[in-house]
This record gives structure tokens, sequence and C-alpha cells, in this order.
């Protein structure tokens, strides 16, 4: 009986939120529109027309190596996003929870925000040299202080007056933190999760390219050592459209469905 | 009542924020389906006298007893979970206590019709809610726990008069029904007369409890004229002084 309203709502929500990406589709176009203009200007040399790099994507995909250079980048994203999240999120909620804790760890967070990427690049090359693990770590120092600071501060202004009623109807701290201070949290998260999916697909690639350990990045040196450019202006929009389907595939219908009861708040014609 | 069962005792306690004291030697008990409207000025630490007796603060000096196996909280705001719709918010002490799903429900849906709550508004979250449907969510949450002695802290303060009312005759209705015991802060006399079988005042300076009366007759059968010649009677009784005279603030 509940099933069936239940499946419509789901139906209608999704049907929202595809017709939804019609807004985004455009400004892609605009987008598509200027960069046509500027190969007109400049020439296909600097700047290869769209159609030029769509044709180039369309070989790029039927070749059996590009699925498998992808699943690698995809792979050590995955893997860096998953640790960078992991420990940046448990060690944030760790600090909001304990003065002490935050104390400590503030200033260690602070000296890795301060180290640009390509410094950590280096010194994962020292470390791990050409694999993949260079790029996974460099995704982890990079990632890390964004759901560092989005765990602190969710953990940190939590509704003591909400925590103070759990506890009044004897919840134990595992319920108060399940009901009371991680749906608060994940309001913090998800900006967080959010950006560092797209620092994990670019720095990886970055990564790849500089340390040339294969995937995208090490696709792309070749692409530039040939100076093959539309091959090039491919695989960035292939990463692009990678970092834009993990976003709204993925992290978006996820953020849209926990964060039911925000949707609720907001007044009719905001609603989509 | 004297010879009913005790079900909670305050003895002797004090309590102090930061160094500064609150109130000193405070005594106070509820017996068995006692209703105990504590009353006060602003600030004079009737929350503070609450939180202890309900557990949520201890206190720096004396001791609180209890002999009862569950309490419930109304606060002065709703304090409803925003994530949570009406329905899983009536049964959040439910949860905590780990009662099945489906008592949950049941007792939810039960207990929102007892506060007069639509069946339909019990899959709203609680920014679908008017402000007095928020706060009859919160009674509703804090009877489904089938509590032994209910906390209320000037639970009806921002609600207009006439709602103001439905939800005292409310809280009357639930006590005799139920039986449980109850300590109904508030700062509005009338208030208290109407609900309470006694009255505490707690005295603006650090002593603690100033005066203590019977209020005659069962809470619920006492009609306006009656509260309102009380309330005049004992407006005039230096006890109550405290409450009104202008300054609302104590001032330390
Ligand atoms: N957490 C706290 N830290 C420091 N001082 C506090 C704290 N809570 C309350 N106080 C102080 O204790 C005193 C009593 O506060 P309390 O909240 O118990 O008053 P109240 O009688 O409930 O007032 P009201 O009727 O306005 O709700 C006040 O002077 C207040 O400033
Ligand atoms: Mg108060």
């Amino acid at each position: 009986m509940k099933l069936v309203p239940r499946g419509l709502a789901l139906a209608g929500w999704a049907g929202r939120y595809v017709w939804s990406g019609w807004a985004g589709v455009a400004g892609l176009f605009c987008l598509a529109a200027a960069w046509q203009a500027g190969h007109e200007f400049y020439g296909s040399f600097v700047l290869p027309s769209p159609l030029e790099t769509l044709q180039a994507i369309s070989v790029i995909v039927r070749e059996p190596s590009f699925a498998k250079v992808a699943r690698e980048t995809a792979e050590r994203s995955l893997a860096g996003f998953v640790l960078a999240v992991g420990i940046g999120t448990t060690a944030g909620a760790i600090a909001g929870y304990s003065f002490a804790a935050m104390r400590l760890m503030r200033p260690i967070v602070t000296v890795i925000l301060g180290v640009p990427p390509i410094a950590w690049i280096v010194l994962a090359l020292i470390w791990f040299g050409s694999t993949g693990a260079s790029a996974v770590m460099t995704v982890v120092v990079a990632a890390l202080p964004i759901s560092f600071a989005g765990g602190l501060e969710g953990v940190a202004t939590r509704d003591r007056a909400l925590d103070a009623m759990a506890r009044s109807f004897g919840a134990g701290i595992w319920m108060r933190f399940r009901t009371v201070t991680a749906p608060h949290l994940i309001s913090y998260l998800f900006p967080a999760w959010t950006t560092t999916a797209g620092t994990a697909w670019k720095v990886t690639v970055m990564a790849e390219l500089l340390s040339n350990s294969g995937g995208i990045g090490g696709e792309l040196a070749t692409a530039r050592a040939l100076f093959d450019i539309p091959r090039v202006m491919a695989l960035i929009v292939a990463v692009v459209a990678f970092a834009l389907i993990t976003e709204y595939v993925f992290l978006h219908p996820l953020r849209d469905r926990l964060e039911r009861w925000r949707e609720a708040g907001l007044p009719w014609g905001v609603k989509r | 009542m004297g010879c009913e069962a005790m079900k909670l005792a305050l003895e002797s306690v004090g309590h102090a924020f930061l160094g500064r004291p609150v109130f000193e030697k405070l005594d106070l008990s509820l017996v068995e389906g006692e209703v105990v409207a504590l009353i006060g000025p602003s600030g004079c630490g009737k929350t503070t006298v609450l939180q202890i007796a309900a557990g949520l603060i201890d206190p720096l000096r004396g001791r609180v007893r209890r002999a009862y196996r569950r309490h419930a909280v109304v606060f002065q705001e709703p304090r409803l979970l925003p994530w949570m719709t009406a329905r899983d918010n009536i049964a959040y002490g439910l949860c905590a206590i780990g009662a099945s799903a489906t008592a949950r429900v049941e007792v939810a849906e039960r207990r929102a019709r007892e506060v007069g709550l639509h069946p339909e508004d019990l899959d709203k979250f609680p920014v679908e809610l008017s402000g007095g449907m928020r706060q009859r969510v919160a009674v509703a949450r804090a009877l489904a726990v089938d509590p032994d002695v209910v906390f209320f802290d000037e639970p009806f303060t921002a609600v207009d008069v006439g709602l103001k009312r439905a939800l005292q005759d409310l809280v009357i209705e639930a006590a005799a029904r139920e039986h449980f015991s109850a300590l109904f802060v508030t700062h509005d006399l009338a208030e208290a007369v109407r609900v309470a079988h006694r009255l505490v005042v707690l005295s603006g300076s650090v002593e603690g409890l100033a005066a203590s009366r019977v209020i005659e007759g069962k809470p619920g059968e006492r009609n306006d004229r009656i509260v309102f010649e009380m309330v005049e009677t004992w407006s005039r009784d230096p006890a109550f002084h405290a409450l009104f005279d202008g300054e609302r603030e104590r001032i330390r």
C-alpha cells in the first residue's frame, strides 16, 4: 500500500532532478560557444574546436587502452577520496568533541594546508616512486583539511539544547550521535565532500602527469609530447566529465535524499 | 496527600554557576500523582532547579532522590529534531528505551490524537508545523514514554492565550488520567493555580523556597472565578511579592 506512493514520490523527485539539469546544459552550451569563438580566433593548433575535440573523444573512448587508464585514474581518485574523507572527517569530529584535540590538531592541519600540492607531489615521488601511491597520497594531503574543517565545524556547532533533550530521554552516546549530531554534521560535510571529489580527480591527473605513473595523466603527458592538441583537449574534457558525473550522479542525489527535511522548510517558490 | 509514595525529593540542594550562587538549601518533594507548580521571578533559577531534578545537571551541594522508572521533560522551547517527521519526533523517547517499531508507530499515533494533532500532520517536518503544533508534538513526545514524573519548563509561554488554555487543559487531563507526578515551572501565577495541586515559590534571593501553598480543590475543577480570586488573594501575600514588584530581573 505504502510502496506505490513512495515509488511515485521517488519518480517525481528523479524527474525534477533530471529536468533541473537543463539549466546546467544551457550553461555548458554557452561555454562551448565561447570556446568555438576562441577557436576561430586562434586556430586549430592553439585551441581545437569543440567539434574536433568531440571527434577526438569518440576516437579515444573506442581505444581499449583508454578504459584501462580511465579505470586506473578513477581507482586512484576514489582511494584518495575515501582516505581523505575518512581520515579528515574522523579527525575533525574528534577535534569537535574534544577541546584539547582541537588545540592539538588545528596547527597540524594549518601546516598541511600551507604546503602547496606540488610540493607534496615531489615528496610523494621521493617516498613512493612512480606508482599510483604517490597520486593517492597527494590527493589525501591536498583534500584532507577541507573534510577536517567540515567535521570540526559540524560537531562543534551541534545543537546542545537538542543534545540535552536527548539526554533527558536517556539516549546513549551512540543514539545521540546518530540522531542529533550526525544529521547536522552532514550539512557541513557535503560541501567538503563535493570539493574533495573535484580535487581528487584534478590532483590525481596532475600527480600522474608529473610522476609519469600512467592513468589519464600519463596519456596527457604522451599527447603533449606528440603535440596532439585535439587529444589533449579530449582528455581534459573527459576528466571534467568524470568530475561532473561524480558530483551530479552520485553526490547530489545522495544529498537530496538525506536532506529532505531542509527542502521541506523552503517557501513554495523556491522549491524546485 | 501525605500518605502517598514519594517519587522525587531534592534535599538541601544548592547550586552556583561560575561561583555565583543561584540558590542554597532547597528542599522540594513530589508525591505520586501530585502536580507541583514552581513559580518565581525571571532569572531566579527555576530552570536550574528543573534541570537538577531531571538529572541534566549535577547539583553542587545536596542530593536528589528518585523513586520512579522514567521521566520526561517538556522544555521552554519545543526542541524537536528538525530532520525527523512529527511522528518520529513523538516516538523519539520510545526509540531511546528500545521499543519496537510497531509499538512506536502505534503509540505515536495515539498520543498525537490525544494532544489534538491531525494524522496528516504526522508526516510533516517541524518547519512545516505552526508554533502551537510544535509544542503539542513536544508534549506528545513526553507523554509517549508513559512517564512517572514529567518536568515542564514554562512550556506554554510562547503561545497565545486561547491555545495556552487548551494546552493547560491537556496537561491537566493527562495528569488526572495517567496519574503521573509533575513539576510545572512557570512565572504565571494564574497558570500555576489552574494546573497544580501545590504551589512553591522560589525566592528572588539565594535562600531557596519562599513559600509553599496547597491549592484547594483539584486541577480542572476550579473555574475561572476561583482561579482569579486565588490569584488576587495571593498577590497581596508578602511571600509572593518578588513575583509582582517592578524589577523583573534580579540584580546581584
Ligand atoms: N549555563 C549557565 N552558565 C552560567 N550561568 C547560568 C547558566 N544557566 C543559568 N545561569 C544563571 O543562573 C540564574 C538562573 O537561571 P535560570 O535559567 O534557572 O532562571 P529561570 O528562573 O529559569 O529564568 P526564566 O524565568 O527567565 O526562564 C540566572 O542568573 C542565569 O544567568
Ligand atoms: Mg527558565
